[in-house]
């Protein structure tokens, strides 16, 4: 049974076009025109208990919009989900108790008080019972390293340590259902090992559902296995992390040593990316490696030779950059 | 109930008196290191009026649900003193009859619509604890001057765009209305002017008091529920008993309501008007003076002190 | 259902102790926010009193009993604005920046967690201070104790501040279509400027009659002072306080309505 289920979700809003100058602004008081923008359109996907999935996709995507609708914020235009076994925008108590949204850019915690006293007063919205509360507040001040710090007024905690407040206060109910909004934004390498850590430790204990947007493909390779990718507001990917390459990187990386220097007429196979001494590195079609390994072997005398997928973060960065001037087109 | 809404008009401008940027167009003019002319030094200003003005305008549901409730408290103003005038059975009040004292309700209304400059102290003391005050020192810009810009934008949108529903206000009420005479208009205007320099003036002021005190709002907050009540926006100062009415009328805070009305009204003419004139631009310059050097003064222990 | 009333009024009283708590931390903050208070009360007294030197009565209601009046418009307001008006304030704030959101994702009541969310311990005396002037004015007209009265008082005064809330949480809701609406302290001070006076000034003029049928009877916003002075010092009319009980339900569930549709308009601001 799939614990999240999205049916053709979608999204429009309608925007203010704000006109120029005295003028403009005048008429606007009396007359207004607005364009209907498609934050999300007909998004579908089922996630079965968990799984810890990656929604991936440039800035305004519709990503957050996603993940807003999922959790309940916000009604959308057309469609349907369910997670677990409700309909989020309904916000059943039941519902709400079962699941926690933590957003990287804002922060729920009482910023003049210590983040304990926070902590108390999700005990009493969530109902928690002392001595859960108790356990759960333990073992992730403790998975997260932040003990000392529970009295301490948030404004004086730094980012980091903020965000891993936010993250205890998220899992104090010991929701089903996690949704990460760019959790680690802003942090420092160290600080973003440390609650990806925190969530690999938290998901293998609990078996959380979790769904996660980042912009940092760390977090992702780090976390999930299964990615969705969205741009423009549409599903163009759901699969394996590892077959992004496949759908999207038509190259492979092939690097070659010679054993002297490097022969001539190699571009008919593919793009030359960087030639050092006797070895070279080629970018060839996807589909004709094994031809112009062939090739190459036959014809010269080969010291070593690797075949690699291109780094997935600049498959990403090239998926993100078709989604926009796509859009920048239309 | 507390002071910041006892400013009626205009407040729901916003909270900041300076916008967190300025827009780099209105600097431009003035990049040439070599001495502005004076035109141009006055382009600037002409152009940060405009960029407010066009902010202004665009948050029409505001503005509209703002208008609609403004007419709440003239339309039981009017009752209640009706109700008084009719329960006292007497014609005249404190030398006011029952038309004079709506009329004088609704001018200090307009008094105050000069007068008032929601948020202006507070921004000020918030720019100088915030630090943001730096602005005003790296750019060629000058902080009173770019201050009294936007504040007049801010009013000339706010007349601009509140001048329909109070026309129709003053259209209903018009048989409160005796017509004054044409040498009282110009007068009228004058102290009307001055109402808006006294009250920029004054609360500029209490906005440096921040240089020395870190937490003015408090004071702020004191001073404008008072301000209120002294200034004679809620009852004409002859009401009161005669010391108190004497002690009011000799304090600056009747400039920015109680004064202008009375003018229009032309309770005050002649001699008296050129005197209280007089002592109205006398507070307009000695409190635009007091501003300057608070604001020196304050510039250099914040140069001490680093900010 | 019981035990969700609960869980809520636990809450509430958690939110107090933690807005309590803050409070204190800044103890001058508190003894200015006091002195405002007073000094306002201040003013309309002196208002109140240099009208009754012209006067013996406004719009039928004596001295003494427009005396109970100011401090019973002055009690009510202060409940208000200590128990609702800083969450109603901070709605809009919460709408624009969109942290509206965690409100949203507990499993609590929105309406109670957004209007109960920050009790203003600084306008609390006020409560007080109205209640001393109700005593002084009750003491003024030789007041004879009347449980009838005073429990038809307290209920009274009890619905005329749920009235009240009811229409402060219709204007709030506002915000959701209203982004940048700064000024519901404002709005809020314009439009409650129809319970400051007795109803009965909207005798004095004849256009003011459908006013005062329209804020008694569709939108009785004009029983919220007015009712419980006048069950206490004038008028005790049973069936007043049944329609102010009716009225009081009434407005409760329209503005609830209101409050819940104005939430399905809310956008969530992204970051």
């Amino acid at each position: 049974m799939a614990i999240i289920e999205a049916d053709g979700l979608s999204k429009t809003y309608r925007v203010f076009q704000k006109r120029e100058g005295v003028l403009g602004a005048l008429r606007g008081l009396f007359h207004r025109e607005y364009k209907e923008v498609r934050a999300v359109d007909r998004v579908s996907f089922t996630i079965e208990p968990g799984e810890m999935v990656a929604f991936l996709g440039p800035n305004g995507a519709g990503k957050t919009t996603t993940l807003k609708m999922l959790s309940g914020l916000i009604d959308p235009s057309s469609g349907s989900a369910s997670v677990l076994g409700f309909t989020p925008w309904k916000r059943d108590d039941a519902f709400r108790r079962r699941f926690a949204l933590v957003m990287g850019q804002k922060n729920q915690l009482w910023w003049d008080l210590p983040a304990s006293d926070s902590f108390m007063l999700h005990k009493e919205i969530y109902s928690i019972p002392e001595a859960q509360f108790q356990s759960t507040l333990d073992e992730l001040t403790e998975l997260l390293e932040v003990k000392h710090l529970t009295r301490q007024a948030v404004r004086e905690l730094s980012l980091g340590e903020r965000m891993k407040m936010e993250l205890i206060a998220a899992l104090l109910h010991q929701p089903s259902v996690l949704l990460l909004d760019e959790p680690t934004i802003g942090l420092d390498v160290v600080a973003q090992v440390r609650i990806q850590n925190c969530l690999r430790e938290y998901h293998k204990r609990r078996g959380v559902t979790v769904i996660l947007t980042s912009h940092y493909m760390r977090d992702v390779e780090a976390l999930c296995d299964r990615v969705l990718v969205i741009t423009r507001g549409k599903l163009v990917y759901d699969g394996l992390l590892s077959g992004i390459h496949d759908r999207f990187a038509g190259m492979k990386l092939v690097r070659l040593e010679f054993f002297e220097s490097v022969p001539e007429g190699l571009e008919r196979y593919g793009e030359i990316s960087r030639i050092e001494g006797p070895v070279v590195d080629l970018k060839v079609d996807r589909d004709r490696v094994a031809e112009a390994l062939g090739a190459i072997l036959d014809g010269h005398a080969v010291a070593d030779l690797s075949v690699q997928d291109p780094p997935l973060e600049q498959v990403i960065a090239r998926v993100f950059e078709e989604g926009r001037s796509d859009h920048e087109a239309a | 109930m507390k002071p910041l809404e006892t400013v009626p008009p205009e407040a729901n401008s916003p909270a900041s008196s300076v916008p967190d940027s300025i827009p780099r167009d209105i600097v431009r003019p003035n990049l040439d290191p070599n001495a502005p002319s004076g035109v141009r030094k006055f382009y600037k200003y002409i152009k940060i009026f405009r960029v407010t003005l066009v902010e202004r305008m665009t948050y029409r549901g505001d503005f509209l649900l703002g208008t609609f409730l403004r007419f709440v408290p003239m339309a039981t103003t009017v009752l209640l003193w009706k109700s008084i005038y009719d329960s006292s059975g007497r014609k005249s009040l404190g030398g006011f009859t029952y038309r004079q004292m709506i009329a004088y309700l609704l001018l200090t209304h307009i008094s105050r619509m000069f007068s008032s400059m929601p948020g202006l102290a507070g921004g000020i003391a918030r720019d100088i604890r915030d630090g943001t005050l730096k602005k005003y020192l790296l750019q060629p810009l000058d902080m009173i001057g770019y201050l009294i810009s936007y504040r007049a934008a801010h009013k000339a949108a706010y007349i601009t765009t509140s001048a329909f529903p109070y026309a129709i206000i003053f259209w209903i009420c018009r048989s409160f209305f005796d017509v004054p005479s044409w040498t009282t208009i110009p007068a009228y205007a004058v102290s009307l002017a001055l109402a808006f320099v006294v009250g920029f003036a004054f609360e500029a002021c209490v906005g440096m008091i921040g240089f020395w005190f870190l937490e003015v709002t408090s004071l702020l907050y004191i001073v404008m529920t008072l301000n209120f009540f002294i200034s004679g926006h809620m009852l004409p100062l002859d009401l009161l008993p005669r010391f108190w009415a004497n002690l009011l009328e000799s304090l600056p805070f009747q400039y920015m309501a109680y004064f202008p009305a009375i003018v229009f009204q032309e309770k005050i003419q002649g001699a008296a008007l050129v005197r209280g004139l007089a002592l109205e631009a006398f507070w307009a310059c000695f409190f635009v003076v007091l501003a300057r050097v608070l604001y020196a003064r304050g510039l250099r222990r914040y140069g001490a002190y680093g900010g | 259902m019981i035990d969700r009333t609960l869980r809520h009024a636990r809450l509430i009283a958690s939110l107090g102790r933690y807005t309590l708590a803050r409070e204190m931390s800044f103890r001058g903050n508190y003894l200015v926010k006091l002195s405002v208070e007073l000094l306002w009360l201040f003013i309309l007294l002196a208002f109140y009193k240099t009208v009754f030197m012209k006067t013996s009565t406004v719009a039928t209601w004596t001295e003494p009993q427009y005396l109970f009046f100011v401090g019973c418009h002055f009690a009510l307001n202060g409940l208000i604005e200590t128990l609702f008006m800083d969450g109603c304030v901070d709605f809009t704030e919460l709408v624009r920046t969109g942290d509206l959101d965690f409100i949203l994702l507990k499993p609590m009541d929105e309406q109670v967690l957004v209007t109960c969310r920050k009790i203003d311990w600084g306008t609390s005396l006020n409560v007080v201070m109205g209640g001393v002037v109700m005593a002084l004015a009750l003491y003024q007209m030789n007041w004879r104790f009347d449980p009838v009265r005073a429990v038809a008082f307290v209920v009274t005064f009890v619905c005329g501040t749920a009235i009240a809330y009811s229409f402060m949480l219709a204007l709030t809701s506002f915000s959701v279509w209203l982004v940048r609406n700064q000024s519901l302290m404002e709005m809020w001070w314009l439009f409650s400027s129809l319970a400051r006076y007795p109803r009965e000034i909207f005798r004095s003029l004849a256009w003011a009659e459908p006013l005062s049928f329209l804020f008694t009877y569709i939108l009785p916003f004009l029983l919220v002072v007015n009712v419980p002075a006048n069950v206490m010092v004038r008028v005790f009319d049973p069936a007043t306080v049944a329609f102010t009980l009716a009225a009081t339900a009434a407005s409760l569930w329209a503005s609830r309505m209101f409050f819940r549709r104005a939430l399905r308009s809310y956008r969530s601001a992204s970051s």
